[in-house]
């Protein structure tokens, strides 16, 4: 993952929560990923950035933020290896 | 046991009657007229017992389905179904197509396909349903005509299957297994193969929705049906998603929802009794209160004690209430193709190394 490349998530992919949980359909791949609790929180956060994210994770599991900032990493490592993220095109593109 | 997360979910829901399942017949016009159709209109050559009745309730517009889009998904349904008919043959079938996608449904688009050229091919690409479900009628031109009585259909199916394939659509192929086209079950499946699509295949016939049984004269040999539980590899049931492996029963009125083009809702696709009209309340009011939902409910909670007491081979035994009222008029009477094919599952495990050999080798052909 780099820190130079924005993010974003991905057009094929739409979502919706089922009892609590995100559910992720990937309709190119035809596949079905389910996100649990924390999952959940940072899909439906994502747009608002990962230091926003981060600092809410802290607040709502009680963590460090330095620590939520890793996990969120590793998560989001996760999500472009399943195709749920992708890089965002250029702005001016 | 191996249940994935999405199993645990869906079965959390359905367990609340939450429908996870929601199916939207958007028209009986079709370009085919498959023998064994049983949407309730005359289609050329079927050999209906009475004349097909008119409707007489408008279908539902544009708006009205856009309505029901949305309060399916504030409902939480999951899976979104449009078939018909002939779904492409809907006048506003792109616009609706988006509109599920946009709800961020999990689309499901059963066609035959036939309709489907280049230009089509590419929206369905661009569209990005989860699936389309296409019906096979046969591995060769005079098959498949046979049952759809339309010469041709067979090549644009073909052309059809090649474009998607080429474009990466994801499809599932389903064929019901019926005497016309029994003979070419292994090019049938080698055809699927051939594409690199799943294929299903349906021992099951199911009645005309207003009742009449013409499609059962097309019911398959006992032979055909025993071929396909006597060979490796073959997927079974008429579809990839809605019942598990080993699964018995059904989830009518719990997880499962259908309307008819006129907006009538019933508890699944195969339970043709109209419970209300989504025109006069709202579908969740619907859901919740309706007594004959609570009926079926009930129903559905016990019938699996009564196909125990009806065959020594329920271990094998399917149960379709819906098939059973629409066939008997009593939801809880095991339908007799489902007691065939238990019967033919049970002498197989019966005979053991004895059992007879599955679907032969392709030879050739076959589209």
């Amino acid at each position: 993952m780099s820190d130079s490349v924005e993010y974003t998530k991905n057009p094929d992919v739409s979502w919706r929560t089922v009892e609590g949980q995100a559910v992720l359909i990937h309709n190119r791949l035809g596949e079905i990923q389910v996100l649990n609790e924390v999952g959940t929180f940072v899909w439906e956060h994502f747009d608002e950035g990962m230091e926003t994210v981060a600092g809410k994770i802290a607040e709502t599991y009680g963590i460090p933020v330095d620590t939520a900032r890793n996990d969120l990493l590793d998560f989001f490592k996760e999500l472009l290896e399943s195709g749920a993220l992708v890089e965002a095109p250029p702005e001016n593109a | 046991m191996n249940i994935s997360p999405l199993a645990t979910l869906f079965g959390k829901a359905i367990y609340g009657h939450r429908p996870m399942f929601a199916s939207l017949e958007l028209t009986y016009a079709c370009n085919l007229h498959c023998k064994y159709c049983y949407n309730p209109v005359d289609r050329k050559g079927q050999e209906r017992e009475k004349k097909a009745e008119r409707p007489r309730q408008k279908p539902l517009s544009y708006e009205e389905i856009i309505d029901l889009q949305n309060q399916l998904r504030d409902m939480g349904v999951f899976y979104f179904t449009l078939t018909g008919g002939e779904p492409l043959l809907h006048p506003r079938f792109w616009d609706i197509a988006r509109a599920a996608k946009d709800r961020a449904f999990a689309l499901r688009i059963f066609t035959n396909a036939t309709l489907v050229d280049e230009e089509a091919a590419d929206r369905l690409h661009d569209l990005c349903p989860y699936c389309l479900e296409i019906t096979v009628h046969g591995a060769t031109p005079e098959t498949a005509e046979a049952v759809t009585g339309v010469s041709g259909s067979f090549e644009k199916q073909q052309a059809a299957l090649s474009r998607l394939r080429d474009r990466g659509v994801r499809v599932f192929m389903k064929c019901t297994v019926t005497r016309l086209l029994e003979k070419e079950l292994p090019q049938i499946k080698a055809m699927a193969d051939r594409f690199g699509f799943p294929i299903y295949f349906d021992p099951v016939i199911t009645l005309s929705d207003d009742g009449c049984e013409y499609p059962l004269r097309y019911a398959a040999s006992d032979d055909a049906i025993r071929s396909l539980y006597t060979t490796g590899g073959i997927n079974l049931g008429n579809s990839p998603f809605e019942r598990t492996p080993g699964e018995m029963n059904c989830t009518v009125a719990t997880g499962n929802l259908h309307i008819d083009p006129f907006g009538n809702l019933q508890p699944c696709v195969q339970w043709k009794e109209s419970i209300d009209n989504i025109r006069n309340r709202p579908v969740a009011e619907i859901w919740e209160t309706n007594p004959r939902l609570k009926q079926i409910r009930e129903m559905n909670a016990k019938v699996l004690e009564d196909i125990k007491g009806a065959t020594p081979h329920y271990d094998f035994c399917l149960h379709c209430p819906g098939l059973s009222l629409l066939r008997y008029g009593d939801p809880t009477r095991p339908e007799e193709q489902y007691l065939r094919v238990a019967r033919i599952r049970s002498e197989i495990r019966d005979a053991g190394n004895g059992a007879p050999d599955g679907l032969p080798e392709p030879s050739e052909g076959g589209g």
